[in-house]
């Protein structure tokens, strides 16, 4: 079947996209050390902020402003609350206190007694009847660390015996020294250590992505994402028909053109996911086994070639994967940088034989496949009617429109700068839409795609901005190895989306195990039997790496009836329980 | 699988005329190339039975792909003449530690063990940021040994980060920049994460 005819009759896969969550929100760093708990008179709270701070500056490395300064009676938690009270019944003063949390490191405990002193409670007044007040030497010694969070240690000062009260009693107690995650975790500090403040705006620095750019990207990319996981799906069927791959497929999207895509449907008042093919930059199949064959066999009947490999996708065997530069995905950055070499005219004209590099053609960037080749030359342009008029003008061109609306700009990524240039060259450039309808239809472009002038592709030039992939999505039908998740960000790729029956134990991506509902005794028990014998490195987004990419799954509603998605594809079953590197 | 480290013996001293030390300034070579061109000064050379057998320095600015590590170009010169599981008795030479994708693309390919140079705070795939080399998984780990040259391969790096990037969107000024040839501020490779400490050049 004709390429284009293979996306015409693509069904989208149905269901819906969710984040995938960062390591360090799916094992949270926690630690906790001890913080001194007072009780005061409640009318010198801001006094005691003052010579607090004055007294003992904070730690500029260890913001602590997830704990409340200070707690009403009501707030402290019951076995805090006990602790206290055992050194300093409340019975003794006057009811008006309060209490104040020092955050660690811990003051000397002395001079702190000494500071506090002047705000001590207010002693109960002399006429009520007070009970003898217990001997502070007898209640439990001097402050000492706690070594569980939920344990308690009350002390109170032994160095004035004497029943002169006011006095201010110490009390040690675990506090959570990283801010909490979510809501119930703030709860659940709240409940057993000290009070706890959940603030969601909070820079959550390079632990996960801002909520607010994570959501919004979801929502842009939902409505196609079934398209082009479809697309990759054909993708890998054909790499996996063709004997030259296992069926694994990549499809490179530009979330520029996609909001393109989006107004125009808007003004048009037609159906946004209508011409999802068009923003379509690259589409890449797995070629693994491709080294082994001679390139002349690709051409040859796909049929028996298919038969001979057939073989080689039940199992893993190591000698015949090839190697993961011939994995689908960095086949497609391969595509994206030799479309730019071949468009750099300053790089032809200077060839530089001496460079002491493979010349060659390793990653096999040359041998397309019919829809390799479909997406990379013949579709020039977008798919919509010829009506220039409803074209957005160039102040809405794909660079300019990017980093208003989908916000993808957290790195220093190159375009920031140069999309102040944007509209000056957009009127004669190759991204504008309108200098590509004006000449007829998509099919009237006759180029080979190899030239360096080609107006073939939407691989914006290295002029336009272009520079590896960024602001780039990649659709994958599996998740990508190791490998290839750390090159989806060392091509600065904005989102990474695979299907979540496409994960696999050998991942880079996946953060934590599925957690299913047992309801459908039919579903795929794929967090069963991969979840404990696998690394979750969630690579995507990692405080440690310099790059970071949003991390997508999309989960099907309607799976087929062996409720296998991505597997179903080789059509005798027998990936299903393959571990491979996709 | 990740038993199979105590069994490899600690490499012997690391003397001028040593095998090591050969191989290592044939990466470093391979280092200086990518200088010449631009290049983050990364090389690393393939040996096998005693012959290099394939080269390679980072390309990722003339290839325009963010992937084209060393590792990657010499693999692609040594399966020109030999198959993929001749990578099974070649050793990597390599004068900065692998990245992830580096690490994990050696470990599929099985590479026999791993040499390197200085560490690679930022993205180490073998004992900077993840242990790649060792960790879980359906390929057996390899042995990394670290530190071999690892001031001449620092001193690579930094003779390229003082330049001017003139190819930045905006190129930041180094002018007042001088060379930093102090070491007292690098981090010692300890033999943490599985990597063995190859004793100094010096």
């Amino acid at each position: 079947m004709h390429a284009a005819e293979i996306i015409k009759a693509i069904e989208p896969l149905k269901g819906s996209v969710v984040a995938i969550k960062t390591v360090q929100e799916t094992r949270p760093l926690e630690d906790f050390a001890d913080a001194f708990i007072a009780e005061i008179n409640v009318k010198s709270a801001s006094k005691v902020i003052k010579a607090l701070d004055s007294a003992f500056p904070r730690d500029e490395s260890l913001p602590m402003s997830h704990l409340r300064r200070f707690a009403k009676r009501n707030m402290i938690p019951q076995e805090l609350l006990a602790a206290i009270e055992a050194v300093s019944p409340p019975d003794l003063h006057d009811g008006q206190t309060l209490f104040v949390m020092l955050p660690p490191p811990l003051p000397d405990a002395e001079a702190l007694r000494k500071l506090l002193a002047q705000f001590a409670p207010q002693p109960r007044r002399r006429n009520s009847t007070t009970p003898p007040r217990p001997d502070p030497a007898t209640s439990q010694p001097e402050a000492a660390p706690s070594d569980s969070p939920s344990a308690a240690q009350a002390s109170t000062s032994s160095t004035s015996p004497e029943p002169q009260i006011p006095q201010i009693s110490l009390v040690t107690t675990r506090v959570p020294i990283y801010p909490p995650f979510n809501i119930s975790q703030a709860d659940q500090w709240t409940k057993t250590m000290w009070p706890v403040v959940f603030n969601p705006a909070a820079p959550r620095s390079n632990v996960a992505p801002p909520p607010q750019i994570l959501s919004r990207t979801r929502e842009a990319i939902e409505p196609r994402a079934g398209h082009f996981l479809a697309l990759a799906r054909k993708v890998a069927e054909e790499a996996h028909t063709s004997g030259r791959g296992r069926a694994v497929g990549a499809v490179v999207v530009d979330p520029a053109i996609e909001s393109e895509l989006e107004s125009i449907a808007w003004d048009k008042d037609s159906d946004p996911t209508e011409h999802w093919m068009d923003a379509v930059v690259a589409v890449a199949g797995d070629v693994r086994y491709a080294r082994l064959e001679a390139a002349h066999k690709f051409n040859e009947t796909n049929q028996t070639l298919g038969d001979e490999t057939s073989q080689t996708t039940s199992g893993y065997n190591p000698d015949i994967e090839g190697g993961p530069d011939l994995h689908a995905l960095m086949r497609a950055a391969e595509f994206i940088a030799r479309r730019r070499r071949q468009e750099d005219e300053e790089l032809a004209e200077t060839p530089e034989p001496a460079l002491p590099v493979v010349l060659t053609d390793p990653q096999l960037s040359n041998q397309l496949s019919p829809l390799e080749s479909y997406f990379l030359n013949e579709t020039s342009r977008l798919t919509l009617g010829p009506e220039p008029d409803q074209w957005p003008t160039s102040n809405l061109s794909p660079k300019k429109r990017k980093h208003g609306d989908s916000g993808a700009g957290w790195a220093d990524e190159p375009q920031v700068s140069s999309c102040s240039t944007a509209p000056s060259t957009a009127p004669s450039g190759e991204k504008n839409p309108s200098a590509r309808t004006e000449d007829g239809s998509c099919s009237a472009v006759d180029c080979n795609g190899d030239g360096p002038s080609s107006p073939g592709s939407r691989i914006r030039t290295r002029s336009e901005g272009g520079y590896l992939c960024t602001g780039l999505d990649i659709y994958l039908t599996h998740e990508p190895c190791v490998c290839c998740s750390m090159g989806i960000l060392l091509s600065r790729f904005r989102a990474v989306i695979y299907p979540r029956t496409g994960r696999l134990p050998s991942g880079g991506i996946a953060s934590e195990p599925i957690v299913r509902p047992t309801r459908d005794e039919h579903a795929p028990k794929e967090g069963e039997h991969q979840g404990e014998h696998r690394e979750y490195y969630g690579l995507h987004w990692r405080k440690e790496l310099n790059w970071r990419a949003l991390g997508y799954e999309f989960v099907e509603t309607e799976l087929n009836e062996a409720g296998e998605g991505a597997t179903a594809l080789t059509k005798d079953g027998s990936q299903e329980d393959v571990i491979f590197h996709a | 699988m990740d038993e199979a480290f105590s069994e490899i013996e600690i490499t012997p001293a690391v003397s001028e005329n040593s095998k090591h030390a050969q191989w290592m300034k044939a990466a470093l070579d391979m280092g200086e190339k990518a200088l010449e061109h631009g290049e983050t000064p990364v090389g690393c050379v393939l040996v096998h039975n005693d012959k290099i057998v394939g080269r390679g320095m980072n390309d990722t600015n003339r290839s325009m792909n963010g992937t084209r590590h060393a590792e990657f170009l010499a693999i692609a010169e040594f399966l020109q003449s030999f198959p993929k599981s001749a990578l099974q008795s070649t050793d990597l030479y390599v004068t900065v530690e692998p990245c992830i994708m580096c690490a994990s693309a050696l470990r599929q390919y099985r590479i026999r063990s791993v040499y390197f140079g200085c560490a690679n705070d930022r993205f180490g795939g073998t004992g900077g940021v993840l242990t790649i080399h060792a960790d879980r998984s359906i390929d057996s780990a390899y042995p990394v040994y670290g530190g071999l040259f690892q001031k001449e391969a620092i001193m690579l790096l930094r003779r390229f980060y003082i330049q001017e990037n003139t190819k930045a969107p905006v190129p930041r000024a180094k002018k007042h920049r001088e060379l930093n040839t102090a070491f007292d501020q690098v981090r010692e490779i300890t033999a943490t994460n599985g990597v063995e400490v190859l004793p100094s050049s010096q």
